[in-house]
């Protein structure tokens, strides 16, 4: 059998897959059918998700097309939930439209020469609550939302007593401190801290005295004096006589320089010790003003000062702005790219721009008007009142924005103006350019809005006092500018008129005096001027309320705030004077031991050293005379024998 | 997953067999450059056209891209490196200036380093792999899978009925 298989020899193909010419065809039709039927909503629903994670709140999209010919996108009634009031949007766009030019996407990037925003309204209700994010889990990392927090405690600590109106008032109610003061003066931490410190004290001077009492006495100081005394310095009849003198002298100076260097030493430590203590006293008086300080908070003793009424009135108005401000720039920091927050100043260059990736780096090879990646050229913006419930009259225009300004040597501009009928929002004006061309991103703003209405505003909402706006009528005027994302220089111009006030307080006197101080005000200013590096960004906040309520209350209670303060000093004082007083006569005793005792015996010693020196010196003399009226003497004999000899 | 299967049996069968050499070289030297290329790429696209469209074995293909999608991944630091060199050379700059701004060509994302890093890596071994491959794919005809004809158990193997059913059916079918 044979078990070879006979092959038959095929007929050979050639080298195009010709039968995949129809596979490949219906491939093509599938794709093609997809992006027809199925990719608008996909995409529809991939921009909610995105926006949602984006925003952190919910985004609704009504309808989305796209156009491959043309290119072009078009999205219709974009509703996005306002995070604070989830019932409410913060944003509706009615419709934004835009086409991509074929020629830039064939090169990989996106031009848009105009696109449209069109019927936007603010605050409008929801047909269903939106869905908001939940707060993300904390990080070990401190975050912004821990920075916001220190910001507002350090805030809250400026501000003493958090409610400076509260304070005044509770003045005015004349409430008894001095029973509570008693109480609290044993716990002062100047107490303890200048008790503990006497204690020191007192065991330091006890070691001083001991050690004071083994330095050289004056009988020592004698008995070098009586040795020195009895050595001879002058008149030696033999060298053996003058080394002996020597030797006893060099016995004596070194026992001197023994005492000398004993008395030094103590002397330099009892001076550290004396500086040592000395700062730590001056640390004690720190601290005593610190309680005096923490005890005029205690006793919420005002400060009417015409600045922090203002501060104490507008700060919770200003609470949502500032906290809007510090999401934004939270949020710009979360989606805007590196490169724009952080630029290379050595790498000025504009053809070159790298964009550090996760893997490797993607070089932009622009030259100047050539297509950036993404470039939207124009987007004309408006909207005509009355279309739909809350649209407001917009016109404007966003101009050149991009993904490379440096490319296209523009900045993003954008300008709006209109008004709000439905929101009694009258002339309003936008005027924001953001320009990434510079080594730093620069942001200018300008925002004013000629009359808006208020209604229902409280300003001031505490169990003594309660100021708010009734209806008001307000123009604000804001303008500033935003450097690298960090530096943010703010000031705002906000200005009430029309105002019915609703103003109380428990106390009768403060009622009263509120009253009538609000009534004398029919137009109330508000400035305010922010400079800083977000988040430490201090406000200060003036009002022309505030000089009218200082002189208001100044009358009423000024003699009572002097009379608390005196008080407390009082009380202070009197706990603390007696061993303040202490303290300072045992220091006073410590320097005088000093001075006295140590330098005293140091003089003493010093002045044996020279005497001893001395006469060293003059025992040296003396032998050199002897020695040469020895060698004149022998020489003299010398010649007189060789005279002799030579019969002279 | 049945076609790609299919693929992969035709490319064990092709390379037992004594036909087909070049197909299964251009394969897997083609699925070198898919390896090393990003898959959204323009030059991945162009790849696949070629693989469906002519006649290269597309299972020795796809079963090369997924060997040398690793080597590239390993690959990824040097292939930065040597990016990187090459995007900022300088000389070179006026010549990726006009590429970035030419139709089509920046789809390649040749602007990315390691992109361009494995692009000329794979491009530099695609004659030494397609020769290579050739050779390899000789060799191993000539001594393992003679070998393994010429062994008592391939003899049995090739007696029996089945084999020859099979032998029929992919004849007729295969």
């Amino acid at each position: 059998m044979n078990t070879t298989p006979t092959t038959k020899t095929k007929k050979s193909k050639g080298p195009i897959r010709w039968e995949a010419i129809i596979p490949f065809t219906i491939i093509c039709v599938l794709i093609a059918a997809y992006f027809h039927f199925f990719f608008d909503g996909h995409l529809r629903r991939a921009l909610e998700w995105g926006g949602y994670k984006a925003i952190g709140a919910e985004v609704n999209i009504a309808k989305l097309e796209t156009s491959f010919f043309n290119a072009s996108l078009r999205i219709q009634g974009i509703e996005i939930t306002d995070a604070e009031k989830p019932t409410h949007n913060s944003i509706v766009i009615g419709d934004i439209r835009f086409s991509m030019i074929w020629d830039a996407l064939l090169r990989a990037k996106a031009v848009v020469n105009e696109a449209a925003v069109e019927q936007i309204a603010f605050g409008t209700k929801r047909s269903h609550t939106g869905k908001v994010k939940p707060p993300e889990p904390e990080s070990n990392e401190p975050g912004m939302a821990v920075q916001l927090k220190g910001q507002a405690l350090s805030e809250a600590q400026e501000q003493a007593g958090e409610n400076v109106l509260g304070d005044v008032i509770a003045m005015l109610g004349g409430s008894d401190a001095n029973v509570q003061l008693q109480k609290l003066q044993d716990s002062l931490p100047s107490k303890a801290m200048i008790e503990n410190f006497d204690k020191e004290l007192k065991a330091k001077q006890q070691a001083w005295d001991a050690r004071l009492k083994t330095l050289p006495q004056g009988k020592d100081i004698q008995a070098l004096n009586e040795r020195l005394n009895k050595i001879k310095y002058k008149d030696f009849k033999s060298p053996q006589e003058l080394q002996s003198s020597l030797q006893d002298l060099d016995r004596l100076y070194k026992d001197g320089d023994t005492m000398y260097k004993q008395v030094q030493a103590t002397g330099d430590d009892l001076s550290n010790d004396l500086k040592a203590m000395e700062a730590q006293y001056k640390e004690i008086e720190k601290q005593v003003k610190t309680d005096i300080k923490s005890l005029e908070q205690h006793f919420r003793i005002p400060k009417l000062d015409a600045k922090a009424m203002s501060m104490a009135i507008f700060n919770k108005y200003m609470g949502p702005y500032k906290a809007k401000l510090f999401r934004y720039k939270a949020l710009a920091e979360k989606y805007v790219p590196p490169n724009l927050l952080k630029k290379d100043k050595n790498n000025e260059e504009v053809m070159i721009q790298p964009h550090p990736r996760e893997k490797g780096i993607s070089y932009e090879f622009g030259r100047l008007n050539s297509y950036p990646l993404f470039w939207v050229k124009r987007t004309a913006v408006s909207s005509q009142a009355g279309k739909t419930p809350d649209a407001g009259n917009i016109k404007g225009e966003i101009l050149d924005i991009t993904s490379n300004q440096r490319l296209i040597g523009k900045p993003t501009v954008a300008t709006l103006a209109g008004d709000f009928p439905s929101m009694q929002i009258m002339g309003f004006l936008v005027r924001l350019s953001l320009d990434n061309t510079k080594s730093e991103s620069v942001i200018d703003y300008v925002f004013k809005v000629s009359s808006y209405g208020i209604t229902g505003k409280d300003l001031v909402q505490t169990p003594d006092v309660s100021i708010a706006f009734t209806k008001a009528t307000g123009a604000m005027d804001i303008k500033g500018s935003l450097v690298g994302l960090k530096k943010i220089n703010l000031a705002m111009n906000n200005q009430f008129s029309s105002i019915d006030y609703a103003v109380s307080s428990k106390n009768e006197i403060a009622d009263q005096i509120l009253k009538a101080v609000f009534a004398g005000i029919p137009v109330v200013n508000l400035t305010v001027d922010a400079e800083g590096v977000i988040p430490k960004v201090p406000f200060s906040i003036n009002s022309n309320l505030g000089p009218e309520l200082q002189k208001g209350f100044e009358k009423q209670i000024q003699a009572k705030i002097d009379e608390a303060r005196k008080r407390i000093q009082a009380v202070v004082d009197e706990e603390i004077g007696k061993q303040r007083a202490q303290i300072e006569a045992q220091l006073n005793q410590l320097r005088g031991q000093l001075d006295k005792e140590v330098k005293k015996a140091q003089a003493q010693i010093e002045d044996q050293k020279k005497q001893a020196e001395g006469k060293v010196e003059q025992a040296k003399k003396d032998a050199e005379n002897q020695a040469k009226k020895g060698l004149e003497k022998e020489g003299q004999k010398a010649l007189d024998d060789l005279k002799k000899k030579l019969g002279w | 997953m049945g076609l790609l299967l299919k693929q992969i049996f035709n490319f064990l069968k092709l390379l037992n067999s004594d036909t087909g050499t070049n197909q299964l070289a251009w394969g897997l030297s083609l699925g070198l450059i898919l390896g090393f290329a990003p898959i959204l790429s323009i030059q991945a696209f162009i790849v696949f056209f070629i693989i469906f469209i002519f006649r290269v074995q597309i299972g020795a293909a796809f079963l090369s891209a997924f060997f040398f999608k690793f080597v590239a991944y390993v690959f990824d630091q040097p292939a930065h490196h040597l990016g990187k060199a090459v995007l900022e050379n300088e000389s070179l700059n006026p010549l990726f200036v006009s590429m970035y701004n030419m139709p089509l060509v920046p789809m390649t994302r040749f602007n990315n380093s390691i992109v361009m890093g494995s692009m000329i890596v794979s491009i530099l071994l695609l004659p030494f792999a397609l020769f290579g491959f050739k050779y390899l794919i000789i060799k191993y005809r000539a001594t393992v899978v003679a070998r393994f004809k010429g062994t008592k158990f391939w003899k049995g193997f090739a007696a029996t009925k089945f084999y020859n059913w099979y032998l029929k059916y992919d004849e007729l079918y295969g």
